[in-house]
């Protein structure tokens, strides 16, 4: 049987985040609805999201250029992300990780530089 | 074991991707103008690592001095055997393309380049030697594929081919995926070689489902029933030549992955997976046969044709001996060949104004209007029917003896019965280009490197291919042994 004890900290770790997290939510609302105006409208109420309309036909066409855009923007979030265990994980693995991942970022370099080549970085 | 000494086993991983990277950027910098030019010269870059591997697979390498990067990678002359195979066939693939894509208009630098990127990721995938590098290696040629179906993307056919492709792929690799943290989560290892020992013991509940998983995801890559839905749609959407790919360069490394982790990982457990892979090889046998009788189009014919080649392929898997593996082996050379061959005359297959014909009510007569390639297609046939004075024939023998050396008499019966349905289909071809009227609809001339590729396939499989059987047993016993030896 596994001795569920261990993950007490894991649990109370939950409970602090979701009571936190749940104040962080409703306080402001409820000191905006006690001290500001109440006047709500559909703008208002709908969700925000990135410009736009939150609900729509998925059938409706949107231009290709938001998806290049988009994933060139991810390849380079990721490697940003890639950096940080890497940063503080240098002085475990030394030389041989340095390199390795000077070619991880020479090679990005090398699709960045085909992408602007290709155009794929401009609007028009 | 050094740097300096790894670095030296992966030096042909090294030469691809070194090679694909400058040809992306040669390719951006001359335009699509010098697509051929990248394609000789990625077909140049094949050649050259293929010496590189060779000498592996000729003197037997096994061993720990053929283990890169502390049991990540295997250079031994099983993933040599492997590589071969698929750098032949990626070689052909980029030998027929330009004249293909040329016609559409549609032929771009990034087609050599991906197919490079595919190639070297399936190098990965044959030499894994842990859970990482197979998946590193499996994505990389995965992802290159996805673009490859959908290469032609103003067909329709060839969008939808690359989207249900990527869908149901991304399905798999997450199937994999979960099998992979499940085998990790109950031997505590990525390792094959750690793996194996965990699991020496026994088989615990959850290390059974992580094998299954790992198999039912490895199972889709191969197009093994009953993961092979995907198969007839992407053969038919993509383009031949990429298809031509298809049905033979990620074939040979998921096969050679699945043994890898059949023999090597689960080689302990060998009671936990034969009995799925007994199946998967009947059902693919059985589908494949039953699919193809119906069809009107002769690349969902072909298509169909893999998952039944599949299917033999895995008994030899299912017999788990080196005898086995050796026979998958031989096989697997000798299917490569037939696909090639298949594909490349059904390249050939065009009307008047350059379109393709894909139309088995089409090809009716060809022996009147195009009698060479008429003789070469009925060769491919009756090869993959695997009539005896074709080299196909050898392949299934040598499957079949291993399964009943492995006293798997019944499992050898069933497969020899399917394979009677599956002759019905091939033997149609043959019977409607050579005894049905001539519909006269293919003309046109085709590349002179088209009739080179079926030339040289065609030879392979006719029965002078019967000289290389000593050659080729040979060098699929020293492969066998090196899967067995890292086992």
């Amino acid at each position: 049987m596994v001795d569920l004890s261990q993950y007490l900290p894991i649990l109370i770790f939950m409970g602090i985040a979701l009571a936190l997290s749940a104040a962080f939510i409703l306080l402001p609302m409820g000191v905006a609805r006690l001290t500001g105006a109440h006047k709500p409208d559909a703008e208002k109420l709908s969700e925000y999201e990135c410009g736009f309309p939150a609900f729509e036909d998925p059938r409706s066409q949107f231009d290709v250029r938001f998806y290049l855009v988009a994933i060139l923007f991810i390849i380079f979030d990721l490697e940003a992300a890639f950096l940080f265990p890497w940063a503080v994980s240098l002085d475990l693995t030394g030389w041989a990780g340095w390199i390795t991942m000077m070619i991880f970022l020479g090679e990005l370099v090398i699709g960045y530089i085909y992408a602007w080549k290709k155009g794929a970085l401009e609007w028009e | 074991m050094d740097f300096t000494a790894s670095l030296a086993l992966i030096a042909p991983e090294i030469l691809l991707s070194v090679s694909g990277l400058v040809l992306l950027l040669a390719g951006a910098w001359m335009g699509d103008g010098a697509s051929r030019l990248v394609s000789y010269a990625a077909v140049a870059v094949l050649a050259v690592c293929a010496f590189m591997v060779a000498p592996a697979l000729c003197s037997g390498a096994m061993g720990p001095d053929t283990v890169a990067f502390g049991g990540q990678f295997r250079a031994d002359a099983f993933a040599s055997f492997a590589k071969l195979l698929i750098y032949a066939a990626g070689g052909a693939a980029l030998l027929v393309a330009p004249a293909f894509f040329e016609r559409h208009g549609a032929m771009r630098a990034e087609y050599p380049v991906l197919v490079l990127f595919a190639v070297l990721g399936m190098g990965l995938m044959v030499s894994a030697g842990d859970l990482l590098t197979l998946y590193i290696g499996l994505e990389l040629n995965s992802l290159s594929a996805y673009v490859l179906a959908a290469f032609l993307r103003t067909d329709e056919r060839s969008a939808e081919a690359g989207l249900k492709y990527f869908v149901l792929g991304a399905l798999a690799s997450g199937i994999l995926l979960f099998g992979m943290s499940l085998t990790y989560g109950f031997t505590g290892t990525t390792t094959f070689e750690g793996i194996r020992t965990a699991l020496s013991g026994g088989l615990s509940t959850g290390a059974l489902f992580g094998v299954i998983f790992m198999l039912a995801g490895l199972a889709f890559k191969i197009a093994a029933v009953p993961f092979h839905m995907w198969t007839p749609d992407v053969y038919e959407g993509a383009p031949t030549p990429v298809t031509t790919f298809f049905a033979t360069a990620p074939k040979v490394a998921a096969v050679g992955l699945t043994m890898r982790v059949a023999m090597d990982a689960f080689g302990k457990q060998e009671s936990a997976w034969q009995q799925v892979i007994i199946f998967a090889a009947l059902a693919s046998i059985v589908v494949g046969a039953l699919g193809a009788i119906g069809q009107v189009n002769i690349k969902r014919l072909l298509a169909y044709s893999s998952i039944n080649n599949v299917g033999f392929i895995l008994i030899g898997l299912a017999a788990a001996t080196q005898a086995g593996a050796s026979a998958m082996l031989v096989y697997l050379s000798i299917y490569v060949a037939m696909s090639v061959g298949g594909f490349v005359a059904v390249l050939m297959l065009k009307d008047a104004d350059g379109e393709a014909v894909e139309a088995i009510a089409d090809i009716a007569g060809l022996s009147r209007t195009q009698p060479l390639l008429a003789l070469c297609l009925a060769a491919v046939m009756f090869s993959l029917a695997g009539i005896p004075p074709l080299f196909g024939f050898w392949g299934k023998f040598v499957v079949f003896q291993a399964a009943v050396q492995a006293d798997m008499i019944a499992l050898a019966a069933i497969g020899i019965a399917a394979s009677v349905i599956g002759a019905f289909y091939y033997l149609k071809i043959v019977k409607i280009m050579y005894f049905d009227e001539p519909v006269n609809k293919v003309h046109g001339k085709s590349d002179w490197i088209h009739w080179a590729l079926l030339a040289v396939s065609a030879i392979f499989i006719s029965p002078l291919g019967y000289l290389l059987t000593r050659w080729l047993g040979s060098l699929a016993d020293k492969a066998a042994a090196a899967l067995l030896f890292a086992a």
